[in-house]
């Protein structure tokens, strides 16, 4: 009788230890770099569906039923924050879901864009860690029987983005000082200009609706003739043909492509954050570096 | 003072003077076009046409990615189809001309819509096909003025069909058969005219200054030949002073341009020679004979 | 004399229902021919097949070799747009199309000829009026300055003294039977039998179907109007499928 007892009470043991290998804790995030981030913090606990996929523009984000059931099903959903997700709060309600919310940019200095805030917090690597360390924590708040494993992930992946921010900041101190200006159609780089010391100049506004006056394009005509900026960058989103047309007026060169509200897909210059950092950083020091 | 602000801005940026070279491109082929719009009862054919075109993009945009010439060539073929079909179906059905076309273009949307969901990314397609004033490059200034020289061509050649089967279709019909196809010719220049248009200035522009030159004009004249003058010239008037606007106060470009034709509108429409609200009810002496 | 016009077992119609039923006949090349019959009778319908805008729905209309520019066709002129902004002027003369084209200048004889066609019908002075100005009577003398121009060998008018005075018809009429004078066949759709029996030699009777073709005296009788009056205007939705026969024609 006394063996019965020990047999069942290891038997309930390995039974209380086998949720650890069963369901992956579902997670949702609202777009492609929370995406990322959210595997690197979880590795294989964690089964991250996204939102905004590859190559799209989160602020004209409709979302389709199919978004609808995933929040339904998930733990946890992961957002940016700072205004970026006006789509998400009615989807959430109606999808019915229990879901905990994670601002991923909680805990951020935001910088302000007029009157609102500017929610591109991620462009600076360290804020990107801030985001990961809120990430993690949630995960473990989430799914506390794999604590440890979402801690070993984190540290990793923290490791790898001090080292990324060192790249960042070295290829930023090879370029003469008079040279660390640009202009990209997106203003989204506001994060980064401050955090590395490039300046970004933008014919538009945050998001990709709003269309330039003539007085607009004047005026970034005069101030690169005058500052003598060296480049202008595209985006993946806006029309090249604007940018084309001021670097043909003002002798700056035509960068490539800078990446900054989400990631490409797997074939793409930047499927991962930060292969998207990396990318961007060459790409600057390229054309500015001449 | 009047220097700098209405003749310095053009010396001064070349995206300026490329742009009111588009201005003047796009009003003498869109302008006589919207007066036989206007004309035949079809002026909203434009934001019809508008919608129209996105299966032709979606395929371009599936075949080729964000390649803007394979777009607009798509663009084009659905905007043709669209217009043909929908011409044929009103000449030869009960269906009149703003059901055929309302019908066909709505189905076309829905296409456009379900096979650009079908690939997955939600980009704006439409945003991405509709150019901007401001960003005229060599390719774009090009394809204006050609299209501009060919829509004024044809339209000379189809000048007199089309009069008549506006004024009298029955006698056309019994008299020649250039009816259906001085009909299908015009759809085609109008189709053309709003790709075109969308591709190098967006729908705002590509349709405003089709129509809006056109109800200008119909206040100031009672014949044809003088409309469409009076059409093109006020849509030029319209570009040059909408540039100077948005570049000395920061309203965007396309709204500025149909805000001042809108003000040209408005003033015709009280005080135009021909029917205007202000002389209707302040005729004046009637005449001896 | 040749025959301008041979109606071959001719039925017209809408939707499969017939408008005018198995009709035969032949129009000499010259002839002033009226057309009579009550309202819903098929005249218009006839001229439409004419013209060439109606397709038979079975028979054939042979018009010896004619081709539509040399038609003209006066309609009951209700598709014309009034509002469109074209002078008196260059409505009539699009009548010159069979000369001009698409392309052909108008030079200073064609802008005689117009001139000319205008006065024939008393509208001199209204060249640079717009057409919706015109009172109906001005139009109806407008369509008839068209159809001078257009120098046709067939002249067909649809109920063209319609709602026009007294003056206006006998000037029109003089017209028509210049035409006549010119050896054009001349066909017209009229309701005024005084006016049938004064001025047209010939008259087609028809009431959906042939019911006398021939000298106006022999055909607007007593018997043939009743018989006319029975025919039923309006089509039969329950009707069959017609079984091909023709009636056999009246023609004196």
């Amino acid at each position: 009788m006394r063996r019965i007892r020990l047999w069942l009470t290891c038997f309930a043991l390995i039974a209380s230890a086998l949720p650890a290998h069963a369901e992956p804790l579902k997670v949702v995030a609202s777009f492609s770099i929370l995406g990322d981030l959210v595997r690197n913090a979880g590795g294989d606990r964690v089964e991250v569906s996204t939102l905004v996929g590859p190559n799209s523009d989160s602020h004209v984000y409709s979302p389709t039923p199919a978004d609808a059931k995933k929040i339904a099903d998930a733990r946890l959903i992961v957002v940016n924050g700072l205004g970026f997700e006006g789509w998400l709060p009615r989807l959430v309600q109606s999808s019915g879901s229990k879901a905990k919310i994670v601002t991923a940019s909680d805990g951020i200095t935001p910088l302000r864009v007029g009157s609102s805030a500017d929610p591109h917090a991620w462009q600076s690597v360290n804020n990107a860690k801030i985001y990961v360390t809120n990430i993690s924590r949630a995960l473990s708040v989430a799914d506390p029987a794999a604590a440890d494993q979402y801690m070993a992930n984190t540290q990793a992946y923290l490791t790898k983005l001090d080292a990324l921010d060192r790249e960042v900041r070295d290829a930023v101190s090879k370029l003469p000082p008079d040279r660390r200006k640009v202009i990209s159609t997106h203003s989204a780089f506001g994060y980064f200009a401050v955090a590395y010391g490039i300046e970004f100049i933008a014919p538009l506004g945050v998001s990709t609706e709003s269309e330039p006056s003539a007085r607009d394009i004047a005026r970034i005509i005069t101030q690169i003739r005058q500052a003598k900026i060296p480049a202008v960058f595209l985006e993946n989103i806006t029309d090249p043909r604007l940018v084309q047309r001021i670097s043909a007026e003002t002798g700056a060169k035509v960068g490539g492509t800078l990446y900054s509200d989400g990631l490409t897909g797997e074939k793409g210059d930047a499927p991962t954050y930060i292969d998207m950092v990396r990318h961007n950083i060459k790409a600057l020091t390229r054309a500015l570096g001449d | 003072m009047i220097t700098d602000t209405l003749i310095a801005p053009f010396t001064d940026f070349e995206f300026m003077r490329r742009a009111l070279a588009a201005v003047i491109a796009l009003s003498l082929g869109a302008a006589p076009i919207g007066v036989f719009l206007m004309l035949r009862r079809m002026s909203l054919v434009g934001d019809a046409m508008a919608h129209a075109i996105l299966p032709g993009a979606a395929i371009g945009f599936l075949i080729s990615g964000l390649n803007l010439f394979a777009m607009t060539t798509g663009g084009l073929i659905a905007g043709f189809a669209v217009a043909i079909l929908a011409g044929l179906v009103a000449r030869n059905t009960e269906l009149k001309e703003d059901a055929s076309l309302a019908t066909f273009y709505l189905v076309s949307l829905a296409l456009g819509v379900t096979i650009v969901s079908v690939k997955g990314t939600n980009i704006d397609l439409l945003h991405v096909l509709f150019g901007n004033i401001l960003a005229m490059d060599n390719q774009t200034l090009f394809v204006i003025a050609f299209n501009a020289t060919v829509t004024l061509l044809v339209l000379a050649v189809i000048y007199r069909p089309l009069v008549i089967e506006c004024v009298d279709p029955v006698f056309l019909r019994t008299v020649s058969r250039a009816g259906a196809p001085a009909h299908l010719a015009f759809l085609a220049l109008v189709v053309v005219n709003l790709v075109n248009g969308f591709h190098a200035l967006g729908t705002l522009l590509g349709v405003g200054l089709m129509i809006l030159p056109a109800g200008i004009a119909r206040f100031w004249s009672r014949d044809i030949t003088g409309m469409i003058c009076i059409a093109v010239l006020s849509a030029i008037a319209s570009g040059y002073a909408g540039l100077v606007l948005s570049f000395q106060t920061g309203i965007p470009s396309g709204p500025a341009i149909i805000l001042v034709a809108a003000v040209f509108y408005i003033i015709s429409l009280l005080s135009g020679s021909c029917g205007g609200l202000v002389r209707q009810a302040f005729p004046g002496r009637h005449l001896e004979a | 004399m040749a025959a301008q016009i041979t109606l071959r077992d001719v039925t017209l119609g809408y939707e499969r229902h017939p408008a005018v039923h198995h009709l035969s006949g032949e129009v000499a090349s010259g002839a002033l021919l009226a057309v009579v019959g009550p309202n819903g009778a098929g005249k218009s319908t006839l001229f439409r097949g004419l013209a060439g805008i109606l397709k038979p729905l079975s028979g054939s209309i042979d018009l010896d070799g004619l081709d539509n520019r040399d038609i003209a066709y006066l309609p009951q002129s209700v598709d014309i747009d009034r509002s469109f902004p074209i002078s008196v002027f260059d409505f009539v003369g699009t009548g010159l199309w069979r000369q001009t084209g698409f392309f052909g200048g108008m030079g200073r004889r064609e802008r005689d000829r117009i001139t000319q066609a205008l006065a024939a019908v008393g509208l001199n002075g209204f060249e640079n009026r717009n057409i919706g100005t015109l009172s109906g009577g001005q139009m109806q003398r407008m369509l008839f300055a068209r159809v001078l121009l257009q120098d046709a060998r067939l002249i067909v008018l649809d109920e063209p003294f319609n709602a026009i005075d007294a003056k206006t018809s006998a000037d029109l009429l003089l017209l028509v039977k210049r035409w006549h004078d010119e050896k054009r066949t001349v066909l017209a759709a009229l309701h005024d039998f005084d006016l049938v029996r004064t001025s047209f030699p010939e008259t087609l009777l028809l009431a959906r179907g042939l019911v006398a073709w021939g000298p106006t005296a022999q055909v607007l009788t007593s018997e043939n109007l009743t018989e006319a009056r029975r025919m039923c205007e309006a089509f039969d939705d329950t009707a069959a499928a017609c079984a091909v026969d023709a009636r056999p024609s009246q023609a004196a």
